[in-house]
């Protein structure tokens, strides 16, 4: 919990401070200009609208997507799922990449359909419509996949005792989805916050928003308080949205429901004469919104040259990010787990302070967290952490423990309460059946959620983009910083690196879960 | 947990060690860490020469085109107590003038930086610099008879027809500053307003500005000779032409590139001597014949023949300190202008 606070609350804290001080005193001029200008109300609306829309878009495909590959006889489910959920292993600015390639003046569009079309294309995707159709291809999977493993985890007995009186649509409206509802506020409240705070996809597609705008205070202006001030109301924003989800929750009265059910059985709905037209319409949308873009860059990437160019152009940038990915997600693993155990054995306060900082760290801009951790680090004494790979390694910390928290907690929740129970009796401190009794149990769950903060590690880009190192860029930074009149196939063939070296550690993941790996 | 906390430990032990913060002792191989504004698809080259020529190792941190070129500059101002970086690669000397005035540079005045015209230097040696792009216009090639000055474009013949990349950042900023020095506050301020009421729009970037041109979305746009250079190569219906060349013309105005040492940085005499490569008329034929075409400062250097002599140019005759001194000093009335 301390290396929480250290490296995610701290930074923001020591922000905070800072915004509303000057010259050694109390002082809310940063903020004065900052509520006073009209820019920047429209630029919070502009926020408002993109998270909003995105929100509503991402819980419109993601629950029937989530219902389908969860509980339905569809076939491919699993293919459907590994291929729907891809664009969240991404960072959400390569989607944009593909769709503009398939815009471009020689892209696919222009070719099939002509030119007139491909600025029609164009023009829907610069602005807000462009924003919003890749924000909600990037973070569908994450509704789906907490409907999903959230439906896995509703008691057959109760659809059951449903289904005697009521076909299953009528069940799955009345029985199933209420319960599941506190996943679907949580994936929404996510989506909500992951939009909100977005700076890669905004800038390139041309919207304004006001996550852009700390950067731009930091970058343009050399002030830093006032891009200090400009980050906090984001920082707040987290904090409200999560804490009405966690009201909402509490009020219905049951959990999030987004806990592994792995081993348990479920019933599965049958969709039967629509069985056919929804493999149709779902795997339409999926090669459509996530296969398409990528195909489109694996166009425009060309021929074997073009990747070999690319490895020797960014190939450093892309094993710094691998390294680094895999100690912070070994770190994650460890971490989360020490976590999930913590919140298990203390579900009371403890337990329910360090999942909530968990997850208001992970909901925070990638920028705010990268200019507290410069506000908090660049200090001569700390020259250890700040100008070496170890403050990228904390901000990871900070930011994705509560993926790996989550997927411990449900490892967790497969281990028999006996066994833990039994070692404790037994006499055996908590930190020996932490190592000896629950992580063997829980291996694969460990192992799930390394990989898991393995990939968030590799993706991020926000917060790696201020703080890195001299000479530790990783490769979704080296694909920013060449996008300044980089070659397009270049760019196109570091974007498609990317997404295989992040599909190989999925790979493996799934290979470790297996059938019996659920969510929650 | 005693066995985590070692293997943890061991864990990070080699990430400490291998980023080695400036107080460390210098391994045995040399290192210089620059920070670079300039586009990283042509600074990367020019630093890996001077990598492979010296043997000394170069670790940089590149921007980006979201942080307007001027996320490093930031960075340097942030660690000005703690610095990080030995020399800044600036891509106009308009931000390096403000590191000089925040104390944040220190005076070098390389022997490499001999024949560069005083114009283009520091008189201190704050700063120095090389391979220049010009403020030029890019218009789309359906214009019959394109604009032949900066001022033309608040004609109302050109009203609606003009994207400009938002005056706050990057080169537009120190553009809109240099005319203010050379028109004077009042005219400078009058320009801006007839701009307006012109219904110019705003971009992003000059990129983005170039790209609407290219689109046919405006007719023209006012954009670095880089960015001009680039979508004529690459095919798109546009052509560049130097404003501002008549004989009693503003002149077109010049954006070097900039050498910058930073005071108290870890590797001095590796900074010295990349800052002598930068300067150098090599690299300055080099980044000639990149795709972002920039000038050389330097006399006889040759180049490719889409490349202007600086010679054959009428300038605008502007100080780069008056400028950064301007640039300060309309930032708020700039803000207003754009919305902010």
């Amino acid at each position: 919990m301390l290396l929480l606070v250290v490296a995610g609350l701290l930074p923001i804290a020591v922000m905070v401070a800072r915004s509303v001080t000057a010259a050694g005193h109390l002082s809310f001029e940063a903020y004065r200009g900052l509520l006073t200008s009209p820019r920047q109300w429209l630029l919070v609306w502009n926020s408002l609208t993109l998270a909003t829309l995105t929100t509503l878009g991402a819980v419109a495909l993601g629950l029937p997507a989530g219902i389908l590959v969860g509980r339905t006889d569809l076939p491919g489910r699993r293919a459907l799922t590994a291929l729907l959920a891809m664009p969240l292993l991404l960072p959400p600015y390569l989607t944009a990449v593909g769709w503009m390639a398939a815009g471009s003046e020689n892209g696919p569009v222009a070719n099939l359909l002509g030119q007139g079309a491909a600025q029609a294309l164009f023009r829907f995707l610069f602005g807000l419509p462009g924003c919003v159709l890749v924000l909600t291809t990037a973070f569908t999977p994450l509704v789906m996949l907490l409907v999903a493993a959230a439906l896995r985890g509703v008691p057959p007995r109760l659809e059951e005792a449903g289904l005697l009186v009521a076909p299953w649509p009528t069940v799955l409206r009345r029985v199933s989805l209420p319960l599941v509802a506190p996943g679907i506020l949580l994936g929404a409240a996510l989506v909500f916050l992951l939009a909100l705070g977005e700076v890669s996809v905004p800038p390139s597609l041309r919207y304004r928003v006001f996550a852009v705008e700390s950067l731009s205070q930091f970058s343009a202006f050399y002030d830093l308080t006032a891009a200090t001030a400009a980050a906090m109301p984001l920082a707040a924003l987290t904090a409200v949205v999560l804490g009405l989800e966690a009201l909402a929750v509490r009020r219905s009265g049951t959990a999030h429901g987004v806990g592994v059910l792995a081993g348990g059985s479920v019933l599965t709905i049958p969709l039967g004469k629509l069985r056919h037209p929804a493999t149709v319409a779902v795997w339409t949308v999926a090669v459509l919104l996530v296969g398409g873009p990528l195909m489109i860059l694996v166009g425009q990437a060309g021929g074997l040259g073009t990747y070999v160019e690319a490895l020797h152009s960014a190939g450093d940038s892309l094993w710094r990010g691998v390294a680094l990915a895999v100690v912070g997600g070994a770190l994650l693993a460890g971490l989360g787990f020490v976590l999930a155990m913590l919140v298990r054995e203390r579900p009371g306060g403890a337990g329910t302070a360090v999942d909530a900082t968990a997850l208001f760290l992970f909901a925070v801009p990638g920028t705010v967290m990268g200019v507290g951790l410069i506000v908090l680090w660049n200090r001569p004494w700390a020259n250890f952490v700040y100008a070496t790979p170890l403050i990228l390694l904390l901000g990871y910390l900070a930011r994705y423990t509560a993926v790996t928290l989550r997927l411990s907690r449900a490892a967790l929740e497969l281990v028999p309460e006996g066994q833990i129970e039994a070692a404790r009796v037994a006499g055996i401190g908590w930190g020996r059946r932490l190592v000896w009794v629950a992580a063997p149990a829980a291996w694969r769950g460990i192992a799930a959620a390394g990989l898991a903060g393995a990939v968030f590690c590799l993706r991020d880009v926000g917060m790696t983009l201020l703080v890195h190192p001299p000479g530790w860029d990783t490769l979704p930074v080296r694909i920013m910083t060449l996008a300044a009149n980089g070659a397009p196939s270049l760019i196109a063939a570091l974007c498609m690196i990317l997404v295989a070296v992040t599909v190989v550690p999925v790979a493996v993941l799934s290979m470790i879960l297996g059938r019996r790996a659920v969510v929650r | 947990m005693r066995r985590f906390t070692v293997l943890l430990t061991l864990a990070l032990l080699p990430f400490a060690a291998c980023g080695r913060g400036p107080a460390a002792p210098m391994a045995k191989k040399q290192n210089v860490v620059v920070y670079v504004s300039e586009d990283q698809v042509f600074s990367q080259p020019v630093l890996e020469r001077f990598e492979r020529e010296t043997g000394i190792r170069v670790r940089a941190v590149y921007d980006t085109e979201e942080a307007k070129s001027t996320g490093v500059m930031n960075r340097l101002l942030a660690e000005k107590d703690n610095p990080q970086a030995d020399l800044y690669w600036a891509n106009e000397p308009i931000r390096a003038e403000i590191l000089k005035q925040r104390g944040v540079a220190e005076a070098y005045l390389s022997p490499a930086a001999e024949g560069i015209p005083p114009l283009f230097r520091d008189p201190e040696g704050y700063w120095t610099g090389f391979s220049a792009r010009l403020r030029v216009f890019v218009v789309n090639t359906s214009v019959e008879s394109p604009p032949h000055s900066v001022l033309d474009l608040a004609d109302p013949a050109w009203r609606a027809e003009v994207v400009l990349a938002n005056p706050l950042f990057g080169t537009t900023t120190s553009h809109v500053a240099a005319l203010y020095v050379a028109l004077g506050d009042d005219a400078g301020r009058l320009f801006l307003d007839r701009l307006e009421a012109n219904e110019i729009r705003l971009t992003t970037s000059n990129g983005e500005s170039a790209d609407q041109v290219a689109a046919g979305q405006a007719a023209l746009s006012l954009v670095d000779s880089d960015d001009a250079v680039n979508r004529m190569r690459r095919g798109d219906p546009v052509r560049m032409i130097i404003p501002d060349q008549s004989v009693d013309g503003l002149g077109c105005f010049v954006v070097p590139n900039a050498v910058v040492l930073i005071h108290g940085g870890p590797h001095p005499k590796a900074a010295r001597r990349l800052a002598d490569f930068l300067l150098s008329p090599d690299t300055e034929q080099q980044l000639a014949e990149a795709d972002c075409a920039q000038i050389p400062l330097h006399p006889g250097v040759p180049v490719p023949e889409d490349v202007p002599h600086l010679e054959s140019l009428d300038l605008m005759d502007v100080s780069f300190a008056a400028v950064a001194q301007k640039m300060v000093e309309i930032q708020p009335e700039l803000k207003e202008w754009v919305g902010y």
